[in-house]
């Protein structure tokens, strides 16, 4: 089913064709049945192998006469000397060659190629991969064949610089070569000096099991490689703006330059005996090997994620058993192990102190704004260049609505990385986003210290459960929003004010999570919907019997 | 006059043929043209294009179910009666191999038959359309052969004698194993591994680790994650976000399976399902989407082609319905995202697995 185009033919012409088709049924039949009884009756010869290459000839994807070539290959190498077996299999992978001539999309043909190359007294390499050369220069996205040349250079220990090279040939001919990318973004990982070993050269079953993937493998990329990638990128999205492969290769290079996986926080407090831990990403803690150690003995504790919602998280919380920590006059050292990644974090509880934190900034892991050398800093300057160009060869003034909501969260995100930067800069544990026109939320993360925010006359219309990370928050002040909803007020345990005048709250089933926060005192709601509820006074005291000060 | 025929002709072309696809579907339930004969060996698979195809019509009543219901049980490989080939049942693409036609076991032992995991998919999908409670399906034999072909890696082989092994057929044990309400038939961590394994550079998933995403191998990540009921768990929120940027901009006017390669029909479903599984299907173009796939429906012969100008087929004339059928074209019945079978074929599933547990609470035997 691989689109055929139409052409008309006469009626005579159809009726040949049709002796022809019962002529070649006839021909097939007696084949198969020829070739059924000799595999039954155990006969491995040479007679059966023409049976097979005639039958596979016209359908390579009856799998069951591939497999039985096989068998009589195998049988083969136990009666023959090793010349005549080179001999044999290198007959076979002509044959795998026609057949593919025919059909280069051949789970069958390309499956039993692979299998001749791995069992090749002497395999011939180099002949393999100018076979996926051709094959690529007449189809350069067959999969089937990219899949197969990657294998050859796994098996043969090919250079990785030296297929980077043949991507780079390719690539330069056609930016528009998304599997050259794709392969590229396999290669580069491998030229980092951290890197695990590159290909082994020696022989490995062909179903061994597949090496972790690029993406989850995160690995990273020396600078020098980076640059010369992002020019080679540049390159490309400017030919083409349109053509996704350099965006999709590109966002991928940015991520390249991310920072190690780490415990970026841990905190604590006696009054909760509480501890939370924040990593550089979501995670799910009960499946990573966390462990927690106090004063050199090992605690069982039970991990939470902030929010019933987040299997994966990047906080999370446990507490220790009650009275571990709690008197105040005692020093504790904690530390959190992430035993999965090799990696933990101390943090030291003083005497005299109820809380106490050990992080790593977002201005330390270079979060936000990496420290870059000159270099670096002047690809990315003409880079913004190029954007910023292209923006006004296109300009966007026709945004339909979804697209401009989307530039305005991307404009919030901005203003809450520079927020935090600047917070952090200044030691302080107060974050203030007030009328800039904020239309979403993000990098929470990084607020897990926060013990005031101010987020008032924004266009949030939610506190989603991620706001659950804000595991020291006191003050909320969210007035003059469009606030519906606050699932992510969620058992904040210092929670004491929370302001939301002229928001919109409509019902009491909205503040329900409010309820989770023990020590709320005050809560503004003019403005909100809800206070035109029945009986909302008596409704709310039951809800939140801790709240004293509440402003309808 | 020659105006008004133009706007005649333009009229017909986003016309949906509704019978033309019914009659095209009929005919590839009877004789296959010379250039399917490569197909053979996986003719189930065809039937249940046909058959789901009809449903997603309405049109089942266009068929004998009986004749077909008995057809699809003649190619169930069954256990012999000492039961030493347990780890080779299933269900067979065809009578290819020379079985001789039977609809009970005991089975036949022939030491070159098997099933073939996605005839056992398609096999049980089939009868679930055709109404059929599943009775004579020997399901301790299916999962016992459902085993047999897992890797240590996690993805599966097609048949016991081994073939390549990759996420298609992940997602085929899925199915089988969601349909027939049994677990048994895999080791659901491994495969969770191999899929997260197959996650690209870009967000799409490959057939497996280190190879390019594509739009079939990414539904079959994501729908054998919704089938398992382990998408959250297995995929950050974050990597879910990037796998839909990856899926929504497979929509160029209908939607292609990778960076430049032309739109295909059969995209519409792959791609399209897996955002609806996403929940962001809502976002894309509805509009181009239809345009293109009524671009690519023959109007002499019925059924859609992958592209426009060319013969259709079986696979792109059931795939090209259920893409219409998720925008929600009048008239076509609703398609289950994940199972791909309608949600009438869905409902008549969940029916029977619920009479199963009935079952095995009151007699306490597994059914």
């Amino acid at each position: 089913m691989h689109g055929r185009v139409k052409i008309k033919t006469t009626a005579q012409q159809e009726e040949e064709k049709r002796k022809e088709r019962e002529k070649k049924l006839k021909i097939y039949v007696a084949a198969r049945d020829a070739c059924f009884s000799k595999r039954n009756e155990g006969i491995w010869d040479d007679e059966a192998l023409q049976l097979t290459q005639q039958l596979l000839s016209s359908n390579p994807d009856f799998a069951t006469l591939w497999n039985y070539r096989r068998e009589i290959l195998m049988h083969l190498e136990t009666v023959k000397d090793k010349d005549e077996v080179q001999k044999i299999y290198e007959a076979e992978l002509s044959f795998t060659e026609s057949c593919l001539k025919v059909n280069p999309k051949s789970y069958g043909s390309w499956h039993h190629r692979g299998w001749v190359s791995a069992r090749l007294p002497r395999p011939d390499w180099a002949r393999e991969l100018t076979l996926c050369d051709r094959c690529l220069s007449l189809d350069d996205r067959n999969f089937h064949c990219w899949d197969y040349r990657r294998m050859v250079v796994k098996m043969s220990g090919v250079p990785v610089d030296q297929e980077l090279a043949f991507t780079d040939r390719l690539i330069g001919s056609n930016f528009s070569n998304y599997s050259s990318w794709h392969y590229r973004s396999t290669l580069l990982p491998l030229l980092h000096p951290e890197s695990p070993e590159p290909p082994s050269p020696c022989r490995e079953p062909p179903q061994s099991s597949p090496p972790p993937s690029p993406q989850t493998h995160s690995h990273r990329v020396c600078e020098e490689q980076l640059l010369k990638e992002y020019e080679l990128v540049q390159n490309a999205f400017f030919t083409d703006p349109n053509d996704q492969s350099a965006w999709f290769y590109y966002r991928w290079l940015l991520g390249r330059a991310e920072r190690e996986e780490m415990i970026s926080c841990v905190y604590v407090n006696r009054d909760e005996e509480r501890v939370a831990v924040a990593f550089s990403r979501p995670v799910n803690a009960q499946s990573v090997g966390l462990f927690l150690v106090l004063d050199g003995q090992p605690q069982r504790v039970e991990w939470r994620s902030v929010h019933p919602r987040f299997k994966q998280s990047p906080v999370w919380i446990c507490n220790l058993p009650p009275g571990t920590i709690s008197d105040i006059t005692n020093e504790r050292n904690l530390t959190v192990h992430w035993t999965e990644k090799h990696t933990h974090r101390d943090c030291a509880l003083y005497t005299g102190r109820t809380e106490s934190w050990c992080r790593d900034s977002a201005t330390d892991q270079e979060l936000f704004r990496s420290e870059l050398s000159v270099e670096k800093t002047s690809v990315l300057q003409s880079e913004l260049q190029s954007v910023k160009q292209l923006q006004e060869l296109e300009p966007l003034n026709k945004l339909d609505s979804m697209r401009s909501a989307y530039y305005s969260d991307l404009c919030s995100k901005f203003m809450i990385e520079n927020t935090i930067l600047k917070m952090e800069y200044a030691e302080v544990r107060v974050f203030s986003i007030s009328d800039k026109n904020l239309t979403t939320l993000c990098h929470l993360d990084q607020l897990l210290l926060v013990t005031h925010i101010n987020l008032s006359s924004n266009h949030l219309q939610r506190l989603p459960p991620q706001f659950a990370m804000l595991q020291c928050l006191e003050v909320l002040e969210a007035d003059n929003n469009a606030i519906e909803n606050l699932e992510g007020v969620y058992h904040l345990p210092k929670l004491e004010e929370v302001l939301l005048k002229n928001n919109k709250i409509s019902t009491l089933a909205d503040l329900q999570t409010l309820a989770s926060c023990p020590k709320l005192k005050r809560l503004d709601l003019r403005g909100n919907p809800v206070t035109q509820t029945a009986n909302v006074e008596s409704e709310l005291a039951e809800l939140l019997p801790s709240v004293t000060d509440l402003l309808l | 006059m020659a105006e008004e025929e133009n706007e005649f002709e333009e009229f017909e072309q986003i016309d949906f043929l509704r019978d033309r696809h019914v009659r095209f579907f009929q005919r590839t339930l009877q004789v296959l043209p010379e250039r399917y004969a490569s197909l053979e060996t996986t003719r189930l698979t065809i039937v249940f294009f046909a058959l789901s195809g009809l449903d997603v019509l309405d049109a089942l009543e266009v068929i004998d179910r009986n004749v077909m219901i008995e057809y699809i049980y003649s190619l169930q490989v069954l256990p012999t009666e000492d039961q030493s080939n347990l780890s080779r049942c299933g269900f067979r693409g065809s009578s290819h191999i020379g079985i001789p036609y039977s609809t009970k076991g005991p089975g036949v032992l022939h030491p070159y038959d098997s099933g073939h995991v996605a005839m056992t998919y398609t096999g049980l999908c089939s009868l679930l359309i055709l109404g059929d409670d599943l009775s004579r399906v020997n399901k301790q034999a299916c999962l016992a052969g459902l085993r047999a072909l897992q890797l240590e890696d996690g993805s599966f082989y097609a048949v016991p004698e081994g073939s390549e092994n990759d996420i298609r057929f992940i997602y085929c044990a899925a199915s089988i194993c969601y349909m027939l309400d049994n677990w048994s038939g895999m080791d659901i961590q491994k495969a969770i591994e191999y899929i997260r394994g197959s996650l690209s550079y870009d967000s799409g998933f490959g057939q497996g680790a280190g190879r390019e995403s594509h739009g079939g191998w990414t539904y079959c990540a994501i729908a054998s994650l919704c089938l398992m009921g382990r998408l959250e768990e297995a995929l950050s929120q974050r990597e879910l976000d990037r796998i839909r940027r990856w899926c929504i901009m497979r929509q160029q006017s209908g939607f292609h399976g990778r960076p430049n390669k032309p739109v295909d029909t059969c995209y519409s479903f792959w791609v399209g399902a897996t955002l609806e599984l996403l929940d962001v299907f809502q976002y894309t173009n509805f509009e181009k989407n239809r345009s293109f796939i009524l671009s690519t429906q023959d109007r002499l012969v019925g059924g859609f082609a992958k592209w426009p100008d060319s013969h259709p087929d079986p696979l792109h004339a059931y795939l090209g319905l259920c893409g219409l059928s998720l925008i929600g074209e009048p008239n076509l019945k609703k398609v289950h995202p994940g199972l791909n079978i309608t949600q009438r074929a869905f409902q008549h599933l969940q029916q029977l697995q619920q009479t199963w547990r009935d079952n095995t609470d009151t007699c306490g035997r597994q059914h």
